[in-house]
């Protein structure tokens, strides 16, 4: 069902502004019927042709029964996939969007704290809970114990911390008209993506890492299956609670950004058309650390294990 | 409460700035004791340097209409700015109307003219502020 709601939005992705845009860039009425068509057609062919290569390189796994594989499809397809839609709408901007119109903008006199947006007494549960899977793994774990999977939790999950604080820190311009909607949308999508980060990417890790932790301090030797049940009922209750948020607020974010202005499709005096995420650079700069860091923790031990 | 800054405003941004804040003041928009957004949440937000917002708070500071307190932010602290000279305050006002003699207008129309910007000013509640090139 995941797989199906994001391939049906990545496949829909230029049209998400409705018809009058393509990615986020404003196109003349009847783009569709002309240029427009062939646009579209090279969109989908990219990422028919990169679900492709990830369908082929599984099915290939899947075949030969090579399943130490997987973390390097799963990690060289996410560096192969991304790189290649920002390329293809940095492409489409160079194309379609070189000089977007400037217009007048507004800024919000609002104050947003961090403490607005982010739980503290939570941050500090989740960095507890860490702190005490890796006190029990240290205790318990036996000594050809793969440390590499906690590390990658721990990443993941604490480097959220950080990423929320750049989120909230993330704006794109105001339009000078509708202001009052586009601020309540900015709002909304803000918390939308801390809440959903904070579940999948967060405390998702947390409960993964801390159920191994508890099941290694439990029976050290040998886990008993019930606790693998338990541990992965738990992972999967807060990964589905993470999917019901994640289409409630697609849901939501589709309603409130009708007939609002794209970010990307205008200018301001002061700030060239961008899209939000690459309008902050402390945003981008912890991403890159962040999923860099994940990238480096998968692709190491298959670099050292061939070198 | 929003402040637009126009793209043909001539003005330099940090004056737009400066300039949008105390109007919302005049208008009692802004109260005292509000805070207003950090420096780099304004430039983030704008998309412009630190400096620029920087001095605009710090003008706003100099004329006595906020307070910067550490850890606190810029507070708003007075309608009543620092007492200016009555010559000075005027100042602005004659440059303005000779503006408007030399556009043509009569007497009545600069009147008429002043009296609906000041009823604009004085209209509290308003949540938008717009200033015109």
């Amino acid at each position: 069902m995941l797989t199906y709601a994001l391939v049906k939005h990545i496949w829909n992705a230029p049209l998400q502004n409705g018809t009058g845009y393509f990615f986020g860039i404003e196109v003349p009425a009847g783009f569709y019927e002309g240029a427009g068509r062939r646009w579209m057609t090279g969109y989908h062919a990219t990422v028919a042709s990169l679900y492709t290569v990830w369908a082929v390189a599984l099915g290939a796994i899947v075949v030969t029964r090579r399943w130490q594989m997987t973390p390097l499809w799963a990690g060289g397809f996410a560096l192969l996939f991304v790189p290649a839609m920002f390329a293809f709408q940095a492409w489409t901007r160079h194309r379609l969007g070189v000089n977007p119109p400037v217009r007048p903008v507004a800024l919000a006199l609002e104050t947003r704290r961090l403490s607005d947006y982010i739980s503290w007494p939570m941050e500090a549960l989740a960095v507890a809970l860490v702190a005490l899977s890796w006190w029990l793994l240290l205790r318990h774990a036996g000594a050809h114990f793969d440390w590499l999977t906690p590390a990658i939790l721990s990443w993941a999950a604490l480097g959220m911390i950080p990423g929320k604080m750049a989120m909230v820190r993330l704006s794109f311009p105001l339009p000078a008209e509708r202001t009052e909607e586009h601020y309540r949308f900015q709002d909304a999508a803000r918390r939308y993506w801390i809440r959903l980060s904070g579940i999948m990417f967060e405390w998702f890790m947390v409960v993964v890492l801390f159920g191994g932790a508890l099941m290694h301090a439990l029976s050290p030797m040998r886990p008993a299956p019930v606790w693998r049940w338990v541990v992965l009922a738990c992972s999967f209750a807060v990964w589905g609670y993470g999917i019901i948020v994640m289409f409630r607020g697609m849901r939501e974010m589709k309603a409130m950004s009708v007939d609002l202005r794209p970010a990307g499709s205008w200018r301001t005096p002061f700030r060239r058309a961008t899209l939000m995420m690459s309008s902050s650079r402390p945003y981008l700069i912890w991403f890159a650390i962040w999923f860099g860091g994940i990238l480096a923790f998968i692709l190491y031990p298959l670099c050292k294990a061939r070198f | 409460m929003f402040l637009t800054l126009q793209h043909d405003d001539k003005r330099p941004i940090y004056q737009q700035i400066t300039d949008g804040i105390k109007t919302l003041i005049a208008r009692g928009d802004l109260r005292e004791g509000m805070t207003l957004p950090s420096v780099r949440q304004v430039a983030g937000d704008l998309g412009v340097n630190l400096n620029t917002v920087a001095v605009a708070y710090r003008q706003l500071q100099d004329e006595g209409f906020v307070t910067v307190r550490h850890g606190a932010g810029a507070v708003i602290s007075s309608r009543s700015p620092h007492p200016v000279n009555q010559a000075e305050l005027y100042k602005p006002l004659r440059t303005a109307l000779t503006q408007l003699v030399l556009s043509g207008l009569t007497g009545r129309e600069i009147v008429e003219a002043v009296r609906e910007q000041l009823a604009q000013l004085q209209q509290k509640g308003g949540t938008r502020l717009v200033h015109q090139a």
